[in-house]
């Protein structure tokens, strides 16, 4: 398989990517224009190279993404580099929200509706507001509009050409890497069909319901379940469902649903794949996740408690105060015994 | 040039069709620049926010790259890590800004280098 892009070109735009990158960086003397030609050189390279890919997969005859794809990847891109190099964290998190709505636009492109929807719901909506409450906890002492006024920690970045450096020869490995394996990816282990209704055969339930909403049941029909595994006896391939009538707790009639009566209504959707793939796969893993999400709050809580120091005085007043609480108990309770 | 143009078919609708690795790349190396991009970003910048929120970009890519390939495999296992790199972020994010305002309390100062003589 021979490389998908040219790897002098590769790390050319990779090159002209550091260099933007460098000059976006914020430092005392550069300006407002200098900050704009960074960002705009970094998001032209690494758009460009990615319309390049495009456009040399179709020269080869291969299928190009989707043309929402380049706006969509061009404003993550820009936006990203906003977030690494705005002067104001306010604005960096305001720019991030924009990363994560381009993100999730080539999410849907992907075909992943539910991850876009919850990762805009959970990033934007939850842990970004948790950034822009401590932005405002944890601010310096305020400054105006200029950017002179500002302080050394936001308005200086640390060694700017020797980090774009080393985001240069990343970003220059990691699609080496990449684009030398590609053509080496195993295809897809499934076909389309089956990948699409492979999760059906374990959702009898689901099955019953859309085969009785389409009219193919009669009363006390049902989809077939094999009796050692429960799953639903449906063969995705040949497009055939056996149904059975039940009677009491026995079986008392069999028949075949042919492909003609496969009702286009049956088909497993992206919800059901994931919602069937995260319980049935990853049970353990879902535990886990609980365990992590508890601990980070237990941990946070304590990291952020605020320890107030009392003077020896008042902490005597406080202990006699709950002393006397005590005594008050003890007495109260004395005297209704 | 027509069939760039094709509109998006939602899963939702109809299974989509098998993913070819030339449509596989561009999505990998957006996700690789806007990894570098954080890290450039974590490496360079001083204000601890402005570096949690390159951490936070990081994941983002790596989240992308999840959901490109699972989409060339036609699996939900993709999308299922996603879901877990969602919850560790999520838990990072909380413990990150804890520490950031106990920091900030100790030395009225957002810098990294405020930190410095904690270098071992």
């Amino acid at each position: 398989m021979e490389q998908i892009i040219s790897p002098i070109a590769l790390y050319l735009i990779c090159a002209l990517g550091a260099a933007g990158i460098a000059l976006a960086l914020p430092r005392r003397a550069s300006s407002k224009t200098f900050e704009y030609v960074g960002v705009i050189l970094v998001t032209a390279a690494f758009g460009f190279a990615a319309l390049l890919l495009g456009l040399k997969a179709s020269d080869a005859g291969n299928p190009m993404p989707n043309f929402f794809f380049y706006p969509f990847a061009f404003v993550a891109i820009g936006a990203s580099v906003r977030v690494m190099t705005h002067k104001r964290p306010v604005y960096s998190a305001l720019y991030f929200i924009m990363t994560i709505i381009a993100s999730c636009g080539m999410y849907i492109l992907l075909s992943a509706e539910f991850m876009a929807f919850a990762l805009i719901i959970i990033y934007a909506g939850a842990i970004l507001i948790t950034y822009l409450f401590v932005i405002m906890l944890a601010t310096q002492a305020p400054t105006g509009d200029g950017d002179d006024e500002l302080d050394d920690v936001d308005a200086v970045a640390r060694e700017p050409m020797l980090a774009s450096a080393i985001g240069f020869v990343m970003v220059g490995l990691i699609t080496a890497a990449m684009f030398g394996g590609i053509g080496q990816l195993p295809d897809s282990k499934m076909t389309q069909a089956q990948a699409a209704n492979s999760v059906l055969v374990n959702l009898p339930k689901k099955v019953d319901k859309i085969l009785e909403r389409e009219g193919l049941l009669a009363d006390g029909w049902r989809v077939s379940r094999d009796t050692q595994t429960g799953q639903a006896m449906i063969d995705v391939d040949d497009r055939t469902i056996q149904i059975e009538l039940i009677e009491g707790d026995t079986v008392s009639a069999t028949r075949l649903l042919t492909t003609d009566d496969w009702p286009d209504a049956l088909a497993a959707d992206n919800i059901d794949r994931l919602g069937f793939n995260l319980m049935h796969d990853h049970p353990i893993m879902i535990e886990l996740a609980g365990v992590i999400l508890l601990m980070a709050m237990l941990g946070a809580t304590v990291l952020a408690r605020k320890h107030t120091e009392l003077e020896e005085a008042l902490k005597a007043a406080q202990a006699r105060k709950l002393g006397t609480m005590f005594d008050d108990d003890e007495e109260s309770s004395g005297g209704h015994a | 040039m027509m069939h760039a143009f094709e509109s998006i078919q939602l899963a939702q609708l109809a299974f989509p069709t098998e993913m070819s690795t030339s449509v596989l790349a561009p999505y990998l190396f957006v996700s690789a620049a806007m990894f570098c991009i954080g890290l450039v970003g974590f490496l360079t910048r001083k204000n601890m926010i402005i570096m949690f929120l390159c951490t936070e970009l990081m994941f983002q890519a790596a989240g992308l790259a999840l959901i490109a390939f699972g989409r060339h495999h036609l699996g939900a296992d993709g999308q299922t890590f996603v879901i877990f790199v969602l919850c560790i972020a999520a838990a990072e994010a909380a413990m990150a800004l804890a520490l950031v305002v106990l920091l900030f309390r100790h030395r009225e100062s957002l810098s990294a280098s405020a930190w410095k003589e904690l270098n071992g």
